[in-house]
């Protein structure tokens, strides 16, 4: 049992991203795992991007799509699911988690499943549906590599593409060798998968039930896409007879034809590759092939409000192809625990908030340097620092509301600041005080090495240089007085290079 | 040609020497400089950190003071980021039509120092000479907000006597971030580590970039360090001449 | 109203509450065609060019690779079941009698059991078409095609494609579906829109996984082994 039961990974648990960060910071095995997948899946990335030309015109037209379908999702939903019907599926309306788990758990009970393969969806860890379903008697299976590693190892995931890239090959050999029941089994990365491949071959062909996520819905078929590497996701979809699939209601496309933009940007920006190995797209139900008694779980969880809003709707755009957190310089060094959340990385800081309306995970926000190297690489081109600096508002406005503020030197620096920031007189009486006070601080060589309260956080790693005597303006007001003085006199000397340098 | 220009709050009171040197370096290229003594700050600490009426009130503030300025150049590039970005969505919010149009009519005039020097004066080489190993950080919001691109590399290229060291991961971000830095001080000095680890591998004297905010954290990180590198903000580089070398 | 009613309501309620709303005022306006795309659709490659691409991106990821005409396709297909030194090979219920080489223990799908699809060595079947840049197989599960379960059990498949089914981008694959409709969806009997097809499986590659420590591993799930027979027509 494991995926998102667990604390670590649940925003109304969670402890804030400064705090969840450190013992990360503090494991070196870690960080060199995270960076080392990172590195790979980026270099791959960079050079298939490269490859093609048309990229940021696809990227445009991604975003376009993805907008269209937003704006007219209720259309695009309906048509969905009127398609799907007609073609034998069943299409269930889920307001939020729980109800979610509920239907899913009663169409189970309804085929009498004590057991249920699955493919990896991040969408069921957001619900928490594993827990969920075991405490209701029903044993879940992952299928995903990562995910039995996870499942198996109880451990939670780290990344949305690759979530098991914190845990390093010697972990896994003694993950798999413990629950699966195998002597001598080597840490050979061949041997790993092989043992997984053996394990789940009986249950890919005798468990009747499996549940899966969506990359894609597409309106105009009734359509369900699922994009993998593995296979196991092709096992789940047609060997079983039941196929439940959890669905968030942004993932839906307007028609077919839009998947030829979508399918271009995802395995690109995912793995790195021009496309993944599989990719399986199913209508409803087929006579003779696959699941016969299918169902799809649109889930709305929080969503809806997202959409509502003219800087966040965007952040439903989101295909979940991992990029930003590639190319994020923080997750580098955090990776995905402490997010506290299924969803890490620069899309979890923006999405998880929204998807607890704020009552939670309030410091992922600022999770984030503003670097806006996730920006650049976001294939629908959401504006993540945009939406984070607005989130960053709303909840400073929230904070406003309370008492809390006249404890937070942080709050009432930057009111003070701003106050002193609206009359130069202010500001320079404010510049003068602070050189006063900061003397204190100041050592013989003219750099403080050490600074109370908030200013402790900085002088923990880095030193700062004393205040000058003088401030530029300081020195201009002097200038100007001496040249209108010395008019037609020598010009005062003006400081050489060498002072300037630290 | 005449310009205004706009030192920054932490230029002012942390940097002065940047700014006598943008004095220095303007002033032998033949540009009439003014200073707006009401001047204070553009807002972005506070717009950054989610404090966006009061960012507002410093942004109105600095609309109306240049507003009649020819031009107006900044030596930092978070603070024009901070003007050509998120200004826009500040004045819509808050409705302000005349605030709007004023700044439609401003930003056109606001350039950041290595695009005024290559945009508006077409220069290059601006006269400058130092003799030393320098490498270059490409801060974010110059790269990625203002597209600089290769204007500070083509600047540093005529300095008589430097030699540039390449830096490797030049895109990555230091780690500063502004309220970041203390806000999540444990995760922006892990950041800090892994950005040092290339500064340092250059060997260069100088880490040098045109942003004062992050050679504050890099420079600050170095000299706790006692690493045998200093920073230098770039202003400071063009302004160094021959003669001042020497005299 | 029943419970399940009512959740459908207020989402989609929500929902266009959402999309209607002044907050969300001045995004893009509802729109039904999208806007001219600046990405490319068309390949501008040869024939001979685009094969040749093709085959390359299979033998990237370790297909073997083999040309023919449309005469000497029996022959060819008889020479890669001889080389795989397999015996037991599924075959989908519409492929041509001809492929169906005597010497090889042949189990037609008409509704198999699984253990039997599982048992076999290996299965053959036709494609519907591949995209070059990628080097994706396309398979649209009609009757030379077969169910998909025949292509995911056995551990060796092999695929034949027609060289005139060779398109260079996938925007060209989705003017194929458009142009040529589907015959899984006309076989089957499915109400795919406009012939749009109901089953879609893209191949581009063996099952891999690069979950252990970024290490890519091939064949976890799915055939370990391709091998395409490009025809030239």
């Amino acid at each position: 049992m494991s995926s998102a039961g667990h604390p670590i990974l649940d925003p109304t648990l969670a402890p804030p991203f400064p705090v969840a960060a450190l013992p990360v910071l503090r494991n070196p095995q870690l960080r060199k795992n995270v960076a080392h997948a990172i590195d790979v899946i980026q270099a791959k990335r960079d050079r298939l991007v490269a490859e093609k030309t048309d990229w940021q015109a696809l990227r445009e037209a991604a975003s376009g799509i993805k907008d269209e379908a937003l704006e007219n999702l209720a259309a695009y939903l309906e048509q969905f699911e009127e398609r799907c019907t007609a073609a034998g599926g069943h299409v269930h309306w889920a307001g939020d988690a729980a109800e979610a788990r509920r239907i899913i758990l009663e169409i189970l009970r309804q085929e009498n499943a004590d057991e249920v393969i699955k493919i990896k969806t991040m969408t069921s860890a957001e619900i928490q549906l594993n827990p969920f379903l075991e405490a209701a008697g029903i044993r879940t299976y992952e299928t995903d590599l990562a995910e039995i590693i996870l499942q198996l190892g109880n451990g939670e995931p780290s990344h949305i593409v690759v979530p098991a890239l914190h845990v390093n090959r010697g972990q896994v050999r003694e993950i798999f060798a413990r629950s699966m029941g195998i002597e001598n089994l080597s840490d050979d990365p061949q041997a790993l998968t092989a043992a997984a491949r053996h394990y789940l071959r009986q249950k890919f062909l005798t468990v009747p039930t499996a549940i899966s996520g969506a990359n894609f819905l597409i309106a105009e078929t009734g359509a369900v896409v699922i994009v993998e590497s593995e296979g196991n996701g092709r096992m789940c979809l047609t060997l079983p007879r039941t196929l439940i699939t959890l669905a968030g209601i942004e993932k839906v496309l307007p028609r077919f034809a839009d998947l030829e933009v979508m399918l271009q940007l995802l395995a690109r920006s995912a793995t790195g590759e021009r496309m993944n190995p599989y990719t399986s797209l199913w209508t409803g139900v087929t006579p003779g092939d696959g699941p016969q008694n299918f169902h799809v779980v649109l889930l709305d969880n929080q969503r809806s409000p997202i959409l509502a809003r003219k800087t966040e709707r965007q952040t439903l755009r989101c295909i979940r192809c991992g990029a930003c957190m590639n190319t994020c310089p923080v997750y580098r060094q955090t990776g995905g625990h402490a997010y506290g959340s299924v969803y890490p990385g620069p899309i979890g800081a923006i999405l998880t908030p929204q998807l607890q309306q704020l009552q939670h995970a309030r410091s992922l926000p600022y999770a984030s340097s503003l670097c806006g190297a996730c920006y650049d690489v976001c294939p629908v081109k959401i504006n993540i620092p945009e939406i984070l600096i607005d989130l960053r508002a709303r909840v400073t406005d929230q904070e406003r509301e309370t008492a809390r503020k006249f404890s937070d030197p942080m709050y009432l620096g930057l009111r003070i600041a701003n106050w002193i920031f609206s009359r130069a007189r202010l500001f320079h009486l404010a510049q003068w005080t602070a050189r006063i006070v900061l003397r204190f601080f100041t050592r013989k060589d003219g750099w403080i090495h050490s600074l109370p309260s908030v200013g402790a956080k900085w002088t923990q790693t880095r030193d700062l240089r004393g205040l000058p005597r003088e401030t530029f303006h300081q020195w201009w007001s002097e200038r100007e007085r001496q040249r209108t003085r010395g008019q037609g006199g020598e010009r005062p000397k003006e400081p050489g290079t060498r002072e300037a340098a630290r | 040609m005449r310009a205004s220009l706009f030192i920054t709050c932490y230029n002012d009171t942390l940097f002065p020497e940047t700014g006598r040197a943008v004095v220095r370096l303007l002033e032998r290229l033949g540009v009439e400089l003014e200073f707006h003594p009401g001047q204070t700050c553009c807002g972005q600490m506070h717009a950054n950190t989610g404090f966006r009426p009061e960012a507002f009130s410093q942004a109105r503030r600095f609309v109306q003071m240049y507003q009649d300025a020819e031009t107006v150049v900044i030596p930092s590039s978070s603070c024009v980021a901070m003007i050509r970005d998120q200004y826009p969505g500040l004045f819509e919010e808050l409705g302000d039509e005349k605030l709007r149009r004023q700044f439609a009519a401003l930003v056109p005039r606001i350039y950041e120092l290595s695009e005024f020097l290559i945009d508006k004066l077409g220069v290059e080489d601006v006269g400058a000479y130092f003799p030393h190993r320098v490498t270059y950080h490409a801060s974010c919001h110059g790269l990625r907000a203002l597209h600089l691109g290769d204007r500070p590399f083509r600047l540093l290229a005529k300095v008589g006597g430097l030699e540039l060291a390449p830096l490797e991961n030049l895109d990555r971000c230091c780690g500063f971030g502004g309220t970041f830095s203390v806000k999540n001080g444990d995760v922006s000095s892990a950041m800090l580590a892994t950005k040092l680890e290339d500064v340092l591998a250059t060997g260069a004297e100088y880490c040098t970039a045109l942003d004062n905010s992050c050679l504050m954290h890099l420079g600050g990180g170095m000299h706790r360090q006692y690493a045998p590198m200093k920073t230098i903000h770039m202003a400071q580089i063009l302004a160094s001449t021959q003669q001042e070398v020497h005299g | 109203m029943s419970p399940v009613a009512d959740s459908r309501k207020q989402v989609l309620e929500r929902i266009r509450a959402a999309t209607r709303g002044p907050e969300a005022r001045g995004s893009a306006p509802a729109t039904v065609e999208p806007p001219a795309p600046g990405y490319l659709r068309r390949g501008s490659m040869t024939a001979e060019a685009r094969l040749a691409l093709m085959a390359e991106r299979l033998r990237e990821y370790d297909a073997i690779v083999v040309e023919c005409s449309p005469e000497g396709l029996a022959a060819t297909i008889h020479a890669q079941l001889k080389a795989s030194g397999r015996r037991t090979f599924v075959a989908p219920a519409g492929l041509p009698a001809e492929w169906l080489a005597s010497e090889f223990a042949w189990r037609i799908d008409g509704n198999l059991p699984v253990d039997e699809i599982e048992g076999a060595d290996g299965v053959v079947t036709a494609s519907f078409c591949a995209v070059a840049e990628s080097g994706t197989i396309v398979l649209h599960h009609g009757p030379a095609e077969g169910r998909r379960v025949i292509t995911l059990l056995p551990d060796w498949h092999l695929c034949v494609v027609r060289a005139g089914q060779v398109v260079q981008t996938l925007p060209e694959y989705f003017d194929l579906c458009r142009e040529q409709g589907s015959e899984g969806a006309r076989e089957q009997g499915n109400k795919g829109a406009d012939g749009l097809p109901a089953l879609v499986t893209w191949i581009s590659g063996p099952s891999a996984t690069a979950d252990i420590e970024m290490t890519r591993i091939k064949g976890v799930h799915g055939p370990r082994f391709l091998n395409v027979i490009l025809v030239t027509d």
